[in-house]
């Protein structure tokens, strides 16, 4: 076939990922598959709108559990994870290796970070009484909020497995996919991310 | 090696990122303060939200590169039917 | 779960000894069988062909349900399959039919024909292809071990909650329901996305889109209604499953939550897999009657413009489901407008394959009858459709037999007679064996006549009253003679598909190769030989026009090659894809016996597997055509 020509030219090419055919599939196949995770998000946030008033009563509310300072703190994290996700792709084109570990390392600090903040927030509610059990709320709440934690949790792991293939590998054209669509992956939850934290905490504050 | 390029593309992601940053604590501050009335803040938020989405799509996801006409596309179409399904289950 | 754990290892020692012990040759000869091939093949035919066989293996199973269930009602009052064991049944029927027979033959032929139709080696993700398979098999396998274990799902193949709650349904049966379902529907959304990436990126120089065969279209619109479907059925799925197993509240309403967002959520998906089911049958029925024609297909553009109008209605129609359920006069008008206007495209269709057989040299070869029978079949189930989008009328019809009719005529006359149009028409290409044309005749008048003589009727009792799922009725209140009538044509469609069993196996019996060309096709499936050499395409085809293998044969001419003959690269095959979906296989069925050590055990699995895969350097191998085709003499 001959798309299947790959282009090697003498100079990294500008899109790594991009480069070979298989990288052209493997990005236009994760972003149909965004295009699917944009629907199954949408699905929960429609679940968790329509349910979120719904507590037994003597049960917290949305307007009394949330701590915004808590979701900002877990904002700044994963926006700032987004950029430096960027950054990584950024070196990683120019086939900077030492520089792209560097970004992907600190992206998967700050997931972590995240994460971290994340489960105390679940631990703290739990002990208010606000269980995925409690009411419909509740339930709608932690299958939101907790699918968007799993996609973070699935995205360091896959991440840094990619940083240790990376390392013992190098940048070529079958690792420069990998990463870009993991990159992709990253963004993606952080875009789910605004609209939890705009749809579920700030509205939820609002009453 | 081309340092203008380099620089280029990370000065624009950088202020994308601040961007967002602001359009974060824009969001934050409305809420925080009850800047607005009830009715307005909803529709304000997620103004600012979907702003801030289409920051992440077109700079730090790349659509806004050459050959990303399929992609932007399809996630058009999965915004669309989004869209569809979580108003039909929020309002119905 | 111990006792699972020993079986498992009893069977492995087991085949070890049957094998010849086990020894370091163990694996080399394990390798060299017919088996291995199979369940490690990433060859887009060969998924296709254990997709097709895996989707009428459930055919036939959910064809007994329906026998079963013709067989209680044949007669009021009778006591053969009565409440629970009716209820599963039905729920079975519907569950097996829907998502693993029509699914699965439908992924059977997009698997064998679009690679070929737009001149591609392979699909875009082999691999995924691969796992996209096993998953949709052990999905339906675990569905159909509830039968074995504990009681088949009894909620109706809609599943509505509350109903469908631990409190009203006891027992393991809905939960097979979930987690099966959830496993094959993963498997077929990856499918789905493989076959958009595939019509985007692997096709051949110069057959631009408005250049692809009809089905390749159609194919690729179904595969956007998959991508973009079926989330909300997993989320739906994954609601439930956290409601029975893990006690949460979505849809119990004394704890706040809401049993229409259940009904939301499925007909948000359920309504584009009406259309998911019915689009390819569509695209059979073009390439069908064009071919038998022997006519450009009439109308192109304004198909392909149909088949996309159709796909982006489907998602705006879903509360016509609902609307009995009372969102308002607001929702149902809309619902209903929105509704109505799909019969438009699907009317253009119509009227394009009438005109395109106007004036044709029409021959009734098997597949031929086939898509004629389609057509008023299909048109009738159509009609009934405009009269259950209105409202008003519907409070009358819903929930009874008239509904019943309706959807066996969009879903029998429509997506299985396109399927069998489709077997009998690219069985050679698949298999390399024509099927018989005297049998597959009978087979299509068997089953057409049939097929009437059971749902026709149906809009009667519906009209007289008689409500869909229940298992039996009392005498004289008028519905006896129209339920036997009903329950006789079984037989009728019950011989027809003994009549194809038997055509197929003669056909693997025949020593007789197909022909490449054996219609007169005017695809490019056609320019290569029936089955294909695993490469498909010697040398990628240079395509210059719509229908370009009739056109070259018109000016006798033959199909350029846009490449030299050269080694071709080829994806090596994996074990992986099996391991996947048997460690989500498992899972699931941890989840059901509530034993969560056992699903964890399957979950990581199949992390092992999806890490494995990652660090596996796989660069596939080559094979030389050039040998080959000196050999064969096969033409490009």
């Amino acid at each position: 076939m001959s798309a299947q020509t790959e282009t090697t030219t003498k100079d990294a090419p500008l899109h790594l990922e991009t480069a070979t055919f298989e990288g052209k599939n493997k990005v236009l196949g994760f972003w149909l598959f965004l295009g699917a995770e944009t629907v199954l998000f949408a699905c929960l946030f429609g679940t968790y709108l329509a349910l979120r008033h719904q507590t037994l009563p003597g049960q917290p509310t949305g307007k009394e559990l949330f701590d915004l300072n808590l979701v900002a703190l877990a904002t700044a994290f994963l926006l700032t994870s987004s950029l430096t996700s960027v950054l990584a792709m950024h070196y990683m084109n120019q086939q900077r290796k030492g520089l792209m570990q560097l970004w992907l390392g600190i992206t998967v600090l700050l997931g972590l970070a995240f994460l971290v903040l994340e489960i105390y927030e679940f631990v703290h509610y739990v002990h208010e009484g606000h269980t995925f059990m409690s009411s419909a709320f509740g339930s709608s709440f932690y299958a939101l909020v907790g699918t968007h934690g799993a996609h973070v949790t699935f995205g360091i792991v896959w991440i840094s497995t990619l940083m240790l293939q990376a390392a013992r590998r190098g940048i070529t054209k079958e690792t420069a996919p990998k990463l870009f669509v993991s990159s992709l992956y990253w963004h993606f939850i952080d875009v789910v991310w605004v609209f939890i934290f705009t749809l579920v905490y700030l509205l939820g504050k609002v009453g | 090696m081309a340092n203008t390029t380099k620089k280029s593309g990370i000065g624009k992601h950088i202020i994308s990122f601040a961007f967002m940053i602001a359009l974060t604590i824009a969001a934050f501050y409305l809420v925080i303060n009850n800047v607005v009335s009830k009715g307005w803040i909803l529709p304000l938020i997620l103004i600012l939200a979907v702003i801030q989405v289409i920051l992440q799509l077109f700079t730090f996801m790349h659509l806004d590169q050459k050959g990303s006409n399929y992609y932007t596309f399809f996630m058009i179409v999965g915004i669309f039917v989004a869209v569809i399904s979580a108003i039909g289950i929020i309002v119905m | 779960m111990a006792t699972l754990l020993v079986i498992i290892v009893f069977a492995l020692f087991l085949t070890a000894i049957l094998t010849g012990g086990y020894n370091k040759k163990f694996f080399a000869r394990v390798k060299d069988t017919k088996v291995w091939d199979w369940i490690t093949t990433v060859d887009h035919k060969k998924i296709g062909i254990l997709y097709f066989i895996s989707g009428i293996f459930f055919f036939l199973i959910g064809g007994i349900e329906a026998i079963f269930m013709r067989l209680q009602l044949a007669f009021p009052d009778s006591n053969l399959f009565v409440g629970d064991v009716f209820n599963q049944l039905l729920t079975m029927h519907g569950t097996t039919m829907i998502f693993l027979a029509a699914m699965p033959m439908i992924f059977g032929l997009m698997n064998a024909v679009v690679p070929l139709q737009i001149g591609a080696r392979d699909v875009a993700f082999p691999f995924v292809n691969a796992l996209g398979f096993w998953l949709f098999f052990f999905g339906g396998l675990l569905l159909n071990l509830s039968w074995i274990f504990g009681g088949a799902p009894d909620a109706g193949w809609t599943s509505y909650t509350s109903l469908a709650l631990n409190n009203y349904s006891p027992g393991p049966g809905v939960d097979y329901y979930v987690l099966g379902l959830q496993i094959a529907g993963i498997g077929t959304l990856i499918g789905g996305l493989n076959f958009i990436a595939t019509i985007i990126n692997m096709r051949a120089p110069g057959m631009s889109f408005l250049r692809l065969p009809m089905f390749t279209w159609t194919v690729f619109v179904t595969s956007a209604l998959i991508l973009f479907a079926f989330p909300p059925l997993t989320v739906a799925l994954l609601l439930l499953m956290f409601d029975r197993i893990f006690g949460a509240n979505f849809f119990d309403y004394a704890m706040g939550g809401s049993t229409v967002i259940w009904e939301h959520l499925f007909w948000i998906f359920g309504h584009p897999e009406v259309y998911i089911v019915i689009l390819p049958a569509f695209g059979v029925m073009s390439e069908v009657i064009s071919t038998f024609s022997r006519k450009r297909l009439f109308g192109y553009t304004s198909m392909v413009f149909a088949t996309v109008l159709i796909g982006f209605l489907g998602f705006m129609v879903w509360v016509h489901h609902m609307f009995t359920v009372g969102l308002g006069p607001v929702s149902n008008s809309v619902f209903a407008v929105a509704t109505m206007a799909i019969a438009v495209p699907t009317g253009i269709k119509v009227f394009n394959w009438l005109f395109t057989m106007w004036g044709g040299e029409i021959r009734f070869t098997t597949p031929m009858l086939w898509a004629v029978g389609f057509i008023p079949t299909f048109v009738m189930g159509g009609m009934t459709g405009v009269m259950l989008a209105l409202p008003p009328a519907d409070y009358q019809y819903q929930d009874s037999y008239f509904v019943v009719a309706h959807f066996h005529y969009v879903l029998v006359g429509g997506t299985v007679f396109g399927l069998f149009a489709g077997l009998y028409y690219w069985w050679p290409k698949m298999f390399g064996k024509m099927l018989s044309e005297r049998l597959g005749k009978w087979h299509f008048w068997l089953f057409a006549i049939g097929f009437h003589l059971t749902f026709f009727p149906q809009h009667f009792l519906g009209l007289f009253g008689m409500p869909r799922r229940v298992f039996t009725y009392h005498s004289n209140l008028g519905l006896d003679t129209l339920n036997l009538l009903s329950s006789i044509g079984v037989i009728g469609m019950a011989l027809g598909t003994i009549i194809l069993g038997v055509a197929i196996y003669r056909s693997f019996l025949s020593k007789e190769q197909a022909p490449a060309d054996p219609w007169d096709g005017r695809t490019l499936e056609w320019t290569i030989a029936s089955p294909p050499p695993e490469y498909n395409f010697a040398q990628t085809p240079l395509i210059r026009s719509y229908d370009a293998f009739w056109v070259a044969k018109e000016q006798k001419t033959q199909i350029e090659p846009a490449e030299p003959l050269a080694p071709i690269h080829m994806p090596s095959s994996s074990y992986l894809p099996i391991m996947m979906s048997l460690g989500l296989f498992i899972a699931g069925f941890g989840f059901i016996t509530r034993g969560i050590e056992v699903s964890i055990l399957g979950v990581a699995i199949t992390l092992l597997m999806m890490f494995l895969r990652s660090f596996e350097q796989d660069h596939g191998y080559h094979i030389d055509p050039r040998p080959i085709r000196e050999e064969k003499g096969a033409k490009v």
